[in-house]
C-alpha cells in the first residue's frame, strides 16, 4: 500500500468522516458465559473482547497485597488479527500496553474494598484497525462494570493525530501509518487523564487542539458505554426486595 | 484451585443420570448442543470463523503467507496449527506460553486437517525449492463450557472453507479460493460410569474419567484419533463411538453447508 | 415501584450525609460507585445487579471442602475468600490425625460465617442447629446477588417453591442453592430459580412464577 498523495480532501478525511467524527461503535455488554464481566466491542474495523474475572484468589500468593486488591490487565492480539500473522504471545509493545492501560483504569476501581485480592482484566485483539489501545480500554472499563467491581466511574478512550497538518480525531489504519501524529487518551468521567501516549510531532498549540478534541471524543464514547450498560438490562426493572430482610431469611433450613 | 475440584453431590448426579440414560441438561446420549457457524468475521484473515456448541466459543482466523519450504518436501505447501486457550475463556485459563492442553487441542485439530488431506499441499507450491505457501490455522478459544475440541475441528475446517489465497497482493496473479479436497469433521465423546455420551458439557468434561475424539474425511474414513484422561476405554467402547461418530460428523458437515 | 439503573459515576444527590451503600461522595455530592438500581427510600443506596460473594458475618452459606492442613478445613464460598472451618468449629469431637474421616474433599456443609477481619480472613462454624454436612440432593450456583429474589419479601417466594413442589432447598447467601426431592420436582425447582434469576428485575415475578409452576405441574400431570 503506497502513501495516499492526501489524506485530506476539501476538508474531508479519505473514509468520508469531518476532522471530529468517530467511526462507527458498537458495544455489547455481558457476552461471555464464564467471565464474570465482559464486553464486546466493534469500533471501527477494531474487533475486541474485553472480560474481567474479580474480585478472585490472588496466584502466586506472594503477589498479594493485604490491603487492597491488585488490578492486572493483559492486551493480547491474536495471530489473525493483522495483515502480518502475529506470533501468539506477549511481545514487548503488548507488555508496554498491558502496563499503561492498566494504569489507566486502576485510578479508578475502588481496591481497598477488597483486600488480598485480584480483579483481571483481558483483553484480546480479534481484528486491529488503528486505536487498539483505546479499544480495548473502553470495552475493559464496560467489563468492569458489568463484572460488577465498583468504580468511582468509568474511563473512556481515543486516539487523536495529526494528518496533513490537520488534528484529526479517531486516526483509522493508513492515517495512522502516514500521518504525522498519534496521541492516545484516556479520561476519566471527571476529565481527569489516566492514559497519554504521543509520538510524532506536534507544536504546544496542536496538542492543546488535540486534547480539547478528546475531551468531546471520550464524553461521546463514555455515553456509548453507558447506553450498553443500561440496555443489558432492558426497560424491565423494578422493586426488588430489602437487602437487610432477605439476609435474616436466608438461613431457612426446614425440610 | 477449587474449579477443579467437583462437589461430590455434583458427580454423583450426574453418575447416577447417565445410569438411569439420562443427562443433566436433559440431552440423549449421542446429542449435540445447538452448533452456530458464522464466517468471514475477521478482515484481516485470509478466512475465518466462529463456532459455537452450546456456549463454547471459538474463533479461528486463517493467515496465508509465502514462506520457505521443508528442506525434504521442496514442492509442497505447510500447514501450521496453534491454539490459544486465552485467559478469559475461563476462570482456569491462565496467561503463558501454550500449555500441554493446548497444545493437545491444537494438533489433534491439526492432524484432522492433514491426514484427510483436506488441503492439497502440492497445489500450494510458489517456486519450487524456494516458496511456498504456509497456511497458518489459529485457533482462539473465547469461552469453555465444554468439548473445544469439536468446536476448534469444526471451526477450523469452516475457516479454511472461507479462506481466499491472497495471490494479488504477492503479484502472483487474481485471488483464487485455498484448494481444499475434503471435509474432516472432528466429534467427541465421553466416559462417565460405562456409558458413553457425545458432546460434553463441561461438568460432564470434568467428571468423566476419559474422552475419545474421532476425526472422519467426507468418505467416512478415519482421518484422526485422540484418547485423553487417565481413565480407559474397552475395545468395543472404541468401536462405538467410532461408529456413532462417523454419523454425527455429517450433523456438523450440514453446519458447514452454502459456506463461501 | 422504578428504580432507576446507574452506573459508576452517576450523580445520585447533593447531600453527602444520605450517602449510603454503593455510593461514595466526592465534592460534596453523593455518587453511584456501582452498576446497579437506585434505592432513595432512606438513603440513597445501589443494590448492584452484579458481583461476586463478599462474606458478612453471620451469612448462612454452603461450602465445597477444597483443601485441608492440620486443624483446619479450607471451603470454597464461592467468593475471592476461601472460608476456614477449625476443627474445634465441627459438631463433633475431631481428631486432628484423621480430619478426612469427618469431612473430605468434595463435600457440602452448610455453614455459618462467624468472623471476617479486616484482611478478609473467614471463619466458619457448624456449631448450631440445622448447620451440616448436605449428603445427596443437588446444588447449583447462581449470583449472589439475586439471592434475596429467591427469598421474596419475608420468605414469600422461597416458601411458594417449597410449598407449590414439595422439595426441601436450602438458599446459601453466596449464591450456592440445595435441593433434595422427587428427581423431575427438582429439574422444575431448578429451572424455576434460574427463571428468578434471569427474570429478577422485572416487576410482578411472584406471580409470574406461581403460574409457570403450576403451568409446568400441569404439563408433569399430563405426562405420567
Amino acid at each position: 500500500m503506497t502513501k495516499p498523495e492526501k489524506l485530506i480532501v476539501d476538508g474531508k478525511r479519505l473514509d468520508g468522516r469531518g476532522p471530529l467524527d468517530l467511526r462507527p461503535i458498537k458495544f455489547k455488554a455481558g457476552v461471555l458465559k464464564r467471565a464474570d464481566g465482559s464486553c464486546y466491542l466493534e469500533f471501527g474495523g477494531n474487533k475486541v473482547m474485553a472480560a474481567v474475572y474479580g474480585p478472585r484468589e490472588v496466584h502466586p500468593r506472594h503477589l498479594q497485597n493485604s490491603s487492597r486488591a491488585i488490578v492486572r490487565y493483559r492486551y493480547n492480539m491474536a495471530a489473525f488479527s493483522v495483515e502480518d500473522r502475529k506470533r501468539p504471545g506477549p511481545d514487548r509493545r503488548s507488555i508496554e500496553i498491558s502496563k499503561v492501560s492498566r494504569e489507566a483504569l486502576e485510578c479508578v476501581v475502588l481496591e481497598e474494598l477488597y483486600p488480598r485480592s485480584a480483579v483481571d482484566i483481558f483483553v484480546e485483539i480479534l481484528q486491529a484497525d488503528a486505536g487498539t489501545r483505546a479499544a480495548g480500554i473502553n470495552a475493559a472499563s464496560v467489563a468492569l462494570a458489568d463484572a460488577g467491581i465498583p468504580m468511582r466511574c468509568l474511563v473512556s478512550a481515543c486516539a487523536v493525530g495529526k494528518v496533513d497538518d490537520t488534528i484529526v480525531l479517531d486516526l483509522n489504519k493508513d492515517e495512522d501509518n502516514y500521518g504525522q501524529a498519534d496521541l492516545p487518551i484516556a479520561m476519566t468521567q471527571f476529565g481527569e487523564v489516566s492514559l497519554c501516549q504521543m509520538d510524532g510531532h506536534m507544536t504546544e498549540e496542536e496538542f492543546g487542539t488535540a486534547v480539547d478534541m478528546a475531551i468531546e471524543g471520550c464524553k461521546k464514547l463514555h455515553e456509548m458505554q453507558k447506553q450498553a450498560l443500561v440496555e443489558k438490562y432492558g426497560e424491565m426493572v423494578s422493586a426488588a426486595p430489602e437487602e437487610a430482610e432477605a439476609r435474616s431469611d436466608g438461613g431457612e433450613t426446614s425440610e | 484451585m477449587s474449579e477443579d475440584i467437583i462437589a461430590e453431590i455434583k458427580r454423583d448426579y450426574i453418575y447416577s443420570l447417565a445410569n438411569q440414560g439420562d443427562r443433566a441438561d436433559g440431552r440423549k446420549f449421542d446429542e449435540f448442543r445447538p452448533i452456530s457457524v458464522e464466517v468471514g468475521i475477521i478482515n484481516k484473515a485470509e478466512g475465518s470463523s466462529r463456532v459455537m456448541i452450546g456456549q463454547s466459543q471459538v474463533v479461528v482466523g486463517i493467515k496465508v503467507q509465502p514462506g520457505e519450504p521443508f528442506p525434504d518436501t521442496p514442492d509442497t505447501g505447510v500447514i501450521i496449527t496453534n491454539l490459544e486457550l486465552v485467559p478469559l475463556a475461563s476462570p482456569s485459563f491462565e496467561t503463558g506460553p501454550p500449555r500441554e492442553d493446548a497444545i493437545e487441542l491444537a494438533r489433534v485439530v491439526d492432524r484432522g486437517v492433514r491426514e484427510s488431506g483436506a488441503i492439497d499441499l502440492s497445489k500450494l507450491c510458489i517456486e519450487s525449492g524456494q516458496k511456498v505457501w504456509m497456511v497458518f490455522i489459529d485457533v482462539h478459544v473465547l469461552d469453555h463450557d465444554g468439548n473445544l475440541m469439536d468446536a476448534a475441528s469444526l471451526g477450523a475446517i469452516a475457516a479454511l472453507m472461507n479462506t481466499t489465497m491472497p495471490n494479488s497482493r504477492y503479484g502472483f496473479g487474481e485471488d483464487t479460493k485455498l484448494p481444499l479436497k475434503d471435509i474432516p469433521a472432528g466429534i467427541t465423546g465421553v466416559k462417565i460410569g460405562n456409558t458413553i455420551m457425545l458432546d460434553p458439557s463441561l461438568d460432564e468434561e470434568n467428571v468423566a474419567s476419559c474422552k475419545l475424539t474421532v476425526i472422519t474425511n467426507k468418505e467416512g474414513a478415519l482421518a484422526g484419533m485422540q484418547k485423553s484422561g487417565v481413565g480407559t476405554l474397552t475395545p468395543d467402547e472404541v468401536k462405538y463411538i467410532v461408529h456413532i461418530a462417523k454419523d454425527k460428523a455429517n450433523v456438523l458437515r450440514e453446519k458447514l453447508e452454502g459456506i463461501q | 415501584m422504578e428504580r432507576e439503573i446507574v452506573i459508576p459515576g452517576d450523580m445520585l444527590g447533593e447531600d453527602p450525609k444520605l450517602s449510603g451503600s454503593g455510593t461514595y461522595v466526592q465534592d460534596g455530592k453523593v455518587y453511584s460507585a456501582n452498576y446497579g438500581l437506585v434505592d432513595r427510600r432512606s438513603t440513597i443506596k445501589v443494590i448492584p445487579l452484579s458481583g461476586r460473594y463478599i462474606p458478612a458475618r453471620g451469612d448462612l452459606v454452603i461450602g465445597k471442602i477444597v483443601d485441608m492442613t492440620f486443624s483446619n478445613w479450607f471451603a470454597d464460598i464461592n467468593s475471592p475468600y476461601e472460608g476456614m472451618l477449625h476443627i474445634s468449629e465441627f459438631p463433633e469431637r475431631v481428631d486432628p490425625a484423621n480430619m478426612s474421616k469427618y469431612l473430605h474433599m468434595g463435600e457440602l456443609i452448610i455453614a455459618r460465617v462467624a468472623d471476617v477481619d479486616p484482611t478478609m480472613k473467614v471463619e466458619l462454624t457448624m456449631r448450631d442447629e440445622h448447620l451440616r454436612i448436605l449428603k445427596q440432593g443437588r446444588v447449583i450456583d447462581i449470583s449472589h446477588v439475586k439471592i434475596p429474589r429467591v427469598i421474596g419479601r419475608n420468605g414469600s417466594m422461597i416458601s411458594m417453591l417449597k410449598k407449590d413442589l414439595n422439595v426441601s432447598i436450602f438458599v446459601g447467601q453466596n449464591g450456592r442453592i440445595w435441593l433434595k426431592g422427587d428427581d423431575k420436582k427438582v429439574d422444575l425447582a431448578i429451572r424455576t430459580i434460574f427463571k428468578i434469576e434471569r427474570e429478577a428485575h422485572t416487576s410482578g415475578l411472584t406471580d409470574s412464577i406461581k403460574a409457570y409452576i403450576s403451568k409446568e405441574l400441569e404439563e408433569l400431570r399430563n405426562e405420567k
